[in-house]
């Protein structure tokens, strides 16, 4: 009996640190040849575990996931979306596992949540597209309210991205006057529609000749050859962490926290340089085009606030860009 | 709402445009080369409309590849023209063109010869003939068309989808989706009355189609089928039929092939920049568009195979109803293809959102889009199936009776067999059509039932269009695979089966 009960205990305390394996259904707002390298990279590591990934904009993922919810099963293991925020109020409604034993050495303590439930992966930062056609090369926020850009200024809609919400946030926030200044973008013609792919082929096609966008798409499309550029503009910029949380439904929790160290990790951090974007982890090195980080000027916000007037922030802006 | 009415009637007017001098020409002239234009005019309709849309977008844009070859592409910084309004249109006035060209083709083909022969005896020029005759009789064919193509116009999501959402440009049923999808199911009380004013506009369409049709029981004589001979012009007419399918049809075509080899938007294509990456990326790499290939395949597959298996017992059962009884039947059976994607997919998420006994809730699996699909598609496959089954002479059925034959056997032995090649032909339509459908699935894929239609929108919106270019091309290639080997079968069906022949 006593070998038996040992037996038993000893195959619990094997089981528990036994390899990841199963299916493991990502949810993100990763571009799609990214989810699926990330996937790739993962299960090259662990084989048994097969990555199913379904990708749209941050707020189309959560509707997604809350009609899930609604209908008693939620499909998501993991989530890895655009911002904080987003996170915070899932948190808040008890949907997000703790993992606190974490792999997080050499990720900047500030971006990790104090309980444990979200982690940082990367810092995309938000600021000036222009097309190398263009005939005025923006330095500074306020130049997209110049007559040069009238008309020819793309920008994602927070209804769409989760990245272009946090930018509102921080741009109202920091700028003098923030909201006056999106009233005189709105006076300027500029166009707030669709996430910040579309803002990338409008610029890129040439449709538009400006956009306010995240720094690795055009960074990363400039590389393989499209007439683009990408500006830090001098006030500063915006910039979200794009967490990773497991969810508390999650069926497979041990390959979900195997996936979130495996981001953290040197290899996933290494991965998401490879990938163009700012690692979390200030020693992975940067992507090629990039100035140097401590030169990169972020601008804070209010993450709370922002939470709590998330609702009204989009109804602002949506009255304000003719939405 | 006041842009879907806008965009749906003059869709509708080009339509007619395009479409009315085809089916006349194709119908009713001795026009060199008009088979093959007719077949060619079909194609947009067995196109998924989001694929049309998108090929037209790279076409027209300031870094169209095609034009920047040519050297004639809009500046930098001017927005693309087939973006929001105009662009809406005049796609749906292309996409619609077939629905109005078979409308009115089976119109013409049933005007009788001898009325226009009388006519020219007198003296009348084949202009004055073709006024005074012609159209008269043609008014209702006409109208019909127009309201079809308007209904059609409502009911588009995946035009207004890729040209009208980049520029705030809403029509209903992409309001509804972007409410749906910002927004989640909370919305879905407010999306629902949406959908139920779609659903009036659409039944406000057909109606106006019926009642158009109505005045059809003009009785005249069925004489030799009418041709009006160009003469001289015969050769210019073909010719100009030829230059406008190449510009609405094979550039376009051309337009989304050069994109889906550019390794990045607004890289010109040259010798050099040329890639395959793009279709290596989507049709061996990415996982969520080779599932989306699987999927839609099954899915697709599925509901042919099902809905070709129940229209023949459905055929035969209607064919024994009185008529009043049947025309209700086939109007329940219409009315989820008439009735706006969008509409239907919204009925589905409330149907089945909340758990039912025995099989749960259905909602984010893949049954839910298979339901959707063999509602939507079932008269499609009723057509073809129903009209063999009329025409096969009650001879059969009677002398096998006489023999003692019970009647299933009779079906068994009698009426499948003879009705199994339109049977084949219906499951084949439903497979090209459920193969690229887009607006049910947009509201009702989930995580491992993507369809192919979803997977592309998302590439679009991800900002990888020249992989979602690639998509369509793959898609493209399917889709006219399916269409030669349904023309291939045309021998063997009554005529009348596919609209072309």
């Amino acid at each position: 009996m006593r070998t038996l009960l040992a037996a038993l205990v000893l195959a619990a305390a094997s089981s528990s640190a036994l390899a990841a394996e199963g299916t493991l259904v990502l949810y993100t707002s990763q571009p799609n040849t990214d989810a699926q390298q990330t996937a790739d990279a993962f299960m090259a590591k662990y084989p048994d575990v097969t990555v199913e990934w379904v990708r749209d904009g941050t707020p189309r993922i959560m509707a997604k996931l809350s009609a899930e919810i609604e209908a008693g099963q939620p499909q998501a293991d993991v989530l890895l979306i655009a911002d904080i925020v987003t996170m915070e109020g899932l948190k808040a409604d008890g949907r997000l596992l703790a993992f606190p034993e974490a792999e997080i050495e050499g990720i900047d303590e500030a971006l990790v949540d104090a309980d444990r439930t979200y982690f940082p992966t990367k810092l995309i930062t938000t600021g000036i597209v222009y097309n190398t056609n263009a005939p005025m090369v923006p330095t500074s926020w306020l130049d997209l309210t110049k007559p040069e850009a009238a008309n020819m200024i793309a920008m994602p809609s927070p209804l769409t991205s989760g990245a272009a919400m946090i930018h509102t946030v921080t741009l109202t926030g920091n700028l003098d006057n923030g909201w006056d200044f999106y009233s005189a973008l709105a006076e300027n013609g500029a166009q707030a529609s669709g996430g910040n792919g579309d803002v990338l082929q409008a610029v890129s096609g040439g449709d538009k000749l400006y956009g306010m966008i995240v720094d690795f798409m055009p960074i990363r499309e400039k590389a393989k050859g499209a007439p683009v550029e990408f500006v830090f503009p001098t006030e500063g910029v915006s910039a979200v962490t794009e967490p990773v949380a497991i969810l508390s439904t999650t069926q497979n929790p041990e390959a979900a926290k195997a996936f979130v160290n495996f981001l953290l990790s040197e290899e996933g951090q290494s991965l998401a340089v490879q990938q163009g974007y700012i690692p979390a982890r200030a020693d992975a090195g940067l992507p090629e085009g990039y100035p140097d980080r401590s030169t990169i000027n972020v601008l804070p916000y209010d993450a709370a606030a922002a939470l709590a007037d998330d609702a009204a922030n989009k109804e602002r802006f949506s009255e304000l860009m003719g939405q | 709402m006041w842009n879907t009415l806008d965009t749906a009637f003059f869709g509708a007017v080009i339509a007619l445009l395009i479409g009315g001098p085809f089916a006349f020409a194709v119908a009713m002239t001795d026009m060199p080369t008009r088979r093959s234009l007719g077949f060619l005019l079909l194609l947009p309709l067995i196109i998924a409309p989001q694929v049309t849309a998108l090929s037209w977008l790279h076409m027209t844009g300031p870094s169209s590849t095609l034009l920047n070859m040519l050297g004639i592409a809009p500046a930098p910084g001017t927005p693309n023209p087939i973006l929001g309004r105009q662009g809406i249109i005049l796609l749906f006035g292309v996409q619609h063109a077939p629905i109005v060209f078979i409308t009115l083709r089976a119109g013409l083909v049933g005007l009788p010869g001898d009325l226009i022969e009388a006519a020219r005896a007198s003296g009348a020029t084949p202009l004055r003939a073709f006024y005074t005759i012609v159209l008269p009789l043609m008014r209702p064919w006409i109208a019909a068309a127009g309201a079809l193509a308007f209904v059609s116009g409502i009911g588009n999501f995946g035009i207004p989808a890729l040209l009208g959402l980049p520029v705030n440009y809403l029509t209903l049923p992409t309001l509804i989706y972007r409410q749906m999808s910002s927004f989640g199911p909370g919305v879905l009380p407010q999306m629902a009355s949406l959908s139920v004013l779609i659903g009036v506009l659409a039944l406000l369409g057909i109606l106006a189609q019926s009642f158009a049709m109505r005045g059809r029981t003009t009785r005249y004589g069925q004489g030799r089928a009418a041709r009006i001979s160009l003469g001289q012009w015969r050769y210019p007419a073909a010719g100009l039929a030829w230059l406008l399918l190449t510009v609405v049809l094979l550039m376009p075509a051309l337009a989304l092939l050069t994109t889906s080899l550019v390794p990045a938007f607004g890289v010109p294509l040259t010798l050099q920049t040329m890639t395959l990456a793009n279709f290596e990326e989507v049709l061996l790499r990415q996982a969520s568009t080779i599932r989306a290939f699987q999927n839609s395949a099954m899915l697709a597959g599925a509901a042919a195979l099902i809905l070709a298996a129940v229209a023949l017992p459905i055929a035969i059962v209607l064919e024994r109803f009185s008529t009043p009884s049947r025309r209700i039947l086939q109007g329940i059976a219409e009315l989820p293809y008439a009735l706006p994607g969008i509409v239907l997919a919204i009925a589905c998420i409330l149907l089945f959102l909340r758990p039912l006994p025995l099989i749960g809730s259905l909602y984010a699996t893949a049954w839910i889009i298979l339901i959707a699909y063999l509602m939507r598609f079932l008269t499609l496959a009723m057509k073809p199936v129903a009209n063999a089954v009329t025409r096969i002479p009650l001879e059969f059925d009677e002398a096998a009776a006489t023999c003692g034959a019970s009647p299933l056997r009779r079906v068994v032995t009698i009426t499948a067999p003879l009705a199994a090649p339109a049977a084949a032909a219906a499951a084949l339509l439903v497979f090209m059509s459920a193969f690229n459908e887009l607006t049910v699935s947009a509201l009702l894929w989930s995580s491992r039932n993507e369809t192919l239609g979803v997977v592309l929108f998302s590439l679009q919106e991800a900002g990888l269009g020249p992989q979602a270019a690639a998509i369509a091309v793959a898609t493209v290639v399917v889709v006219v695979a399916l269409l030669a080997v349904l023309d291939r079968l045309a021998t063997r069906l009554p005529q009348g089966v596919l609209p072309w022949r």
